[in-house]
């Protein structure tokens, strides 16, 4: 086995060859500009205004690239990083595509005339559908909770919005033609446009096209306490994959793996099986989960993964400690089965928190496991019943002090559970003195 | 934490496009590349 030095800075070195790519490609276009002949000159705003332009409009292309899980490309920094940055970097491409045309008009306010979209040549045209969409595009995402709009609409109106942003501020680009006059740095621009849209299809059309050959049925649908439901599912006519405990899947219900919308849910089975038979539990959260529970058995379901930098076999220890609240079980439970079968001798402690003892998931076989692996299980309830000797309340520092052993910062920690659950934690361990690279959490609200 | 990592990736990939924006048109607007 590696040691976790080893396997961390190999993941540090690829994470750093990546974002250094990211930067070339967003900035490389822009430079590319520079070289052979130029058109004349102009004052330093209005070049850096056209630069920001560009700079803006080709992060606004790689979006596409940050989304189409590449996954050896999310795996040294793990999905929710990816997702989040995606969404914190459109806010930035947001202000840069701003500012380049407010900028415009400030050293030469008679650009103003160009806002009025009839009399405004087409190339300005351009521009302003590529801003309206990308405003509506980031208000959608950063508020759709608020504005109530479903998941799935969400979904297709943030990719049509993208496409349209995209798209537009090309063809603003193309038309201005200030710079791209030059036959060569023009195809250069059209060739990255492309690459963006084939990232795009690259998720939308050809990973579907290969799931399509690799379909699974669901074998068992099966209650579970909490009102939670555990999905089996058996890879059909291919072997499935290996993963690791801990990781997550995008799950596609139905007949083709063509929707627009999967969900990420995470691996709840033992990862220390050989016929490719995989579990989720699902927690009815209100929404599209409320059907879970109803999925008949025999249902063709599409799998893509395994994703997720969220897993014990990444970060080896002496004694793991997982920290679960409510259905974040899910991972920990993978990673405990996986530990039971591996015969693994390592202390485990795993600190769950749950509302009640009734809707305590998979309660009956922890207790059981107890028997196969060195586990200790600390219940923390929220509302305890009467003559509860336990922990009550929430797991916090001193839930930790209690029933971890000193030195804290030796265990590797691993979280998951609501956001407000996890924010609270990472303060609790921060303040017992774990450092960062101790501690792992994976979110997967990623929207 | 880990949404503090990519808060500060998206930051300093902010600094660093718009550093180079400004070099590009410092560039621009130097005698090598007019």
């Amino acid at each position: 086995m590696q040691s976790e030095g080893a396997i961390q800075s190999r993941f540090v070195v690829r994470g750093v060859v990546w974002a250094a790519l990211y930067l070339f490609l967003i900035l490389g276009p822009m430079f590319a500009l520079l070289a052979g002949s130029h058109p004349p000159t102009r004052d330093f705003w209005t070049e850096f205004s056209a630069a920001i332009g560009y700079a803006g409009l080709a992060m606004m292309g790689l979006q596409f690239g940050l989304t189409a899980r590449f996954r050896y490309v999310t795996e040294p920094w793990g999905e929710d990083v990816i997702y989040h940055f995606h969404r914190q970097i459109s806010l930035i491409a947001v202000g840069l595509v701003l500012a380049h045309p407010i900028i415009l008009f400030i050293i030469q306010p008679e650009r103003l005339a160009l806002l009025n979209s009839f009399t405004a040549p087409w190339r300005a045209r351009f521009a302003a559908v590529s801003t309206y969409s990308l405003i509506a595009l980031v208000v959608m995402a950063v508020w759709r909770v608020k504005l109530n709009i479903r998941y799935e609409t969400w979904h297709l109106t943030h990719i049509v919005l993208a496409i349209l942003a995209v798209g537009a501020g090309v063809a603003h680009m193309v038309g201005w033609s200030f710079y791209l006059d030059d036959p060569w740095k023009r195809a250069l621009w059209i060739f990255f446009a492309l690459f963006w849209i084939a990232l795009l299809l690259y998720i939308r059309i050809i990973k579907p096209l290969f799931m399509l050959r690799r379909p699974y049925r669901v074998a068992q649908v099966r209650k579970e306490r909490g009102d939670s439901w555990t999905v089996a599912m058996q890879p059909e006519g291919h072997p499935g994959f290996h993963f690791r405990p801990g990781q997550f899947a995008w799950l596609t219900m139905g007949s083709t793996p063509f929707k627009i919308t999967g969900h990420p849910f995470s691996f709840s089975s033992s990862a220390a099986v050989d016929d490719g038979r995989v579990e989720m539990t699902i927690r009815n959260l209100g929404d599209f989960t409320s059907e879970i529970g109803d999925v008949p058995v025999g249902r063709r379901v599409y799998l893509d993964g395994p994703y997720g930098a969220f897993t014990i076999d990444r970060n080896p220890a002496d004694m793991h400690v997982l920290i679960a609240g409510g259905v974040g079980i899910t991972p920990m439970m993978s990673m405990i089965r996986t530990l039971a079968d591996r015969a693994d001798k390592r202390p485990v402690i795993l600190l769950y928190g749950n509302k009640d003892w009734d809707t305590v998931t998979f309660r009956e076989e922890l207790d059981s496991l107890k028997q196969r692996l060195n586990l200790t299980v600390v219940h923390v309830l929220e509302k305890p019943p009467a003559g509860w000797t336990g922990e009550k309340g929430f797991i916090n520092a001193a839930v930790f002090a209690r029933h971890l052993p000193p030195p804290f910062a030796d265990h590797e920690y691993f979280i998951c559970g609501p956001d407000v659950m996890m924010d609270a934690i990472e303060k609790a361990l921060s303040e017992l003195g774990v450092p960062l690279s101790k501690y792992h959490s994976e979110r997967y609200s990623f929207v | 934490m880990r949404r503090l990592l990519a808060d500060w990736l998206a930051v300093g990939t902010a600094l660093v496009v718009i550093a180079m924006s400004v070099l590009f048109a410092i560039l621009r607007t130097s005698n090598n590349f007019r």
